[in-house]
């Protein structure tokens, strides 16, 4: 079971310009998460949703606290769904799967035909990055991230890029293969409808880096957004946003 | 129909403007040209002055693809390196050609050096510009799935600076070719350059010229081929500009 740990973790950027001041991008984040969960992360953009995911993957390092990422107490296996598709343009579809795959050749060609068979591209695998549409190129990032039997996946506002038919059309293949395959994953988005649709826990940060909101949906899966109980939920969770941005503005006055 | 001008012109200068001892027609020319193959030789001239532009070439790539991996790494040495690799790409090639004749006399190291000075630069900046532009977001791509700093250096690096290294290559060879070419006709006993000189000894203008006709027609037919290579190296771009 994998198991994700964020105890008093603050980042802190250098300075943008000379004489700037360094940018907290978290200032005091811990949660926990493990096993067969879906959890998302929303909150406004510049709150440091993706420098989070960054650190979590080993991208970047924290200035202070820890983060721990364990499956049965060995280092776990991440998988990185990215907010753009992140290809190796010089290498086709399948040579940007062999890339991230530890497996001997063959096996290697045989997992990675299964995911991109998933994500509807099975005829797609001698193709470069440049021959595919923008939703094409992120099903390849989301089969890549699939097929290294990631313990922990990470998806950093994977559809933001797309059109509402095109990314209405991948969350429901998300849905899928996560009811398939039962990873923990660690989702973000701006998105509080995208977060209803597909979590069980959604976390919310404020403005700042810090925790401002931490709660568990029930709903059952498939969810639909025309379910009064859906519609509720959401209405919930944007209530908070407002309440999250009234506070902001009467600390700020 | 370029070239076809450009013959009409020639032979209208030649017979009309000046005169056949001073500018021999394309006829005369090519039978000069007709005579040189049949020597047989000319071949071995070719081969020669061939051969020391490569090696000319491998020395600079011997030391500019590392000097351009440092600039295009590190800040410190960008600055470090900088004025002297633009300073040393200004410079005219026939500068270099004096001071490898300087160095070596009459020798084959004379065009060797000489070629590998104005080569350098060129490739040095070419892999430092690359490397400039590597996608950090491929890099981090890379770590986040656990690949090895060999990995990303043989997939993603190394691809990223391949245009530009070729573009470099592409530039400098044509510049390289044209100075082991005048390292010749100054110091060397061998190799086109020196049968140019030694046709313009002999007084055979003609003579020069068929040399000179002849090198072109070689330089063209390189070019043509590294642009094919070129190609094919980078067919997944053609796809990148119609995306
Ligand atoms: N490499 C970096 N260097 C300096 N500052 C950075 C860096 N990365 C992020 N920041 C800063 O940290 C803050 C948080 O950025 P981050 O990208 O994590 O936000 P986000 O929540 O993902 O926003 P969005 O929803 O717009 O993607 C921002 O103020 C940003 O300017
Ligand atoms: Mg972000």
């Amino acid at each position: 079971m994998a198991t994700l740990q964020i105890e008093k973790l603050t980042k802190t950027f250098p300075p943008h310009s000379k004489d700037g001041r360094p940018v907290r991008a978290i200032q005091d984040i811990s949660f926990a998460m493990s096993g067969q969960v879906f959890v998302s992360l929303v909150g406004p953009s510049g709150c440091g949703k993706s420098t989070l995911l960054n650190i979590v993957s080993g991208v970047d390092s924290p200035s202070t606290g820890t983060v721990t990422v364990t499956q049965d107490g060995k280092k776990a296996r991440l998988g990185y769904v990215f907010q753009d598709s992140r290809l190796l343009p010089w290498r086709t579809v399948m040579q940007n799967m062999l890339y991230v795959s530890d497996l001997p050749e063959e096996e290697g060609r045989a997992n990675a035909s299964k995911y991109l068979e998933m994500v509807g591209l099975g005829h797609a695998h001698d193709m470069y990055p440049g021959q595919l549409s923008g939703g094409m190129q992120q099903r390849v990032g989301i089969a890549r991230a699939f097929s290294v039997s990631p313990d922990l996946l990470l998806m950093d506002e994977p559809f933001s890029h797309l059109d509402a038919i095109t990314a209405r059309s991948l969350r429901e293949e998300l849905q899928v293969m996560w009811n398939a395959t039962k990873k923990t994953v660690l989702f973000v988005t701006h998105d509080v409808m995208e977060a209803v649709q597909l979590s069980n826990r959604i976390i919310t940060l404020a403005h700042g880096g810090t925790v401002f909101d931490d709660t568990t949906i029930e709903l059952p899966f498939p969810r639909k957004a025309s379910d009064p109980e859906f519609a509720a939920q959401q209405a919930e969770i944007l209530g908070r946003f407002e309440t999250m941005e009234l506070e902001r503005t009467a600390a700020k006055g | 129909m370029g070239w076809a001008a450009f013959f009409g012109i020639w032979a209208f200068v030649s017979a009309v403007i000046l005169d056949e001892f001073t500018l021999p027609g394309p006829l005369k020319v090519w039978n000069e040209i007709l005579e040189i193959v049949r020597g047989g030789s000319w071949a071995d001239d070719f081969l020669i002055s061939i051969s020391k532009t490569f090696m000319g070439f491998m020395i600079a790539l011997i030391v500019g693809v590392p000097v351009g991996y440092m600039m295009g790494r590190a800040g410190y040495w960008k600055a470090f390196f900088h004025d002297g690799v633009v300073g040393a790409g200004s410079i005219p090639g026939i500068v270099y050609a004096i001071i490898a004749l300087v160095i070596f006399g009459i020798g084959f190291q004379g065009p060797i050096l000489a070629v590998g000075l104005i080569s350098m630069p060129f490739i040095a900046l070419n892999v430092a510009e690359g490397l400039e532009g590597v996608d950090r977001d491929l890099l981090s791509m890379s770590t986040a799935f656990g690949r090895s700093d060999r990995q990303a250096l043989r997939h993603i690096l190394i691809p990223s600076i391949m245009p530009f290294a070729f573009a470099g290559v592409r530039l400098s060879f044509a510049i390289a070719w044209k100075v082991e070419a005048l390292t010749e006709v100054f110091g060397s006993s061998n190799g086109v350059g020196f049968q140019i000189r030694f046709a313009f000894q002999g007084f055979s203008i003609a003579g020069v010229l068929a040399w000179t006709l002849m090198f072109i027609a070689l330089l063209l037919l390189i070019e043509r081929g590294l642009a094919i290579v070129e190609r094919w190296l980078f067919r997944w771009r053609t796809w990148e500009q119609a995306a």
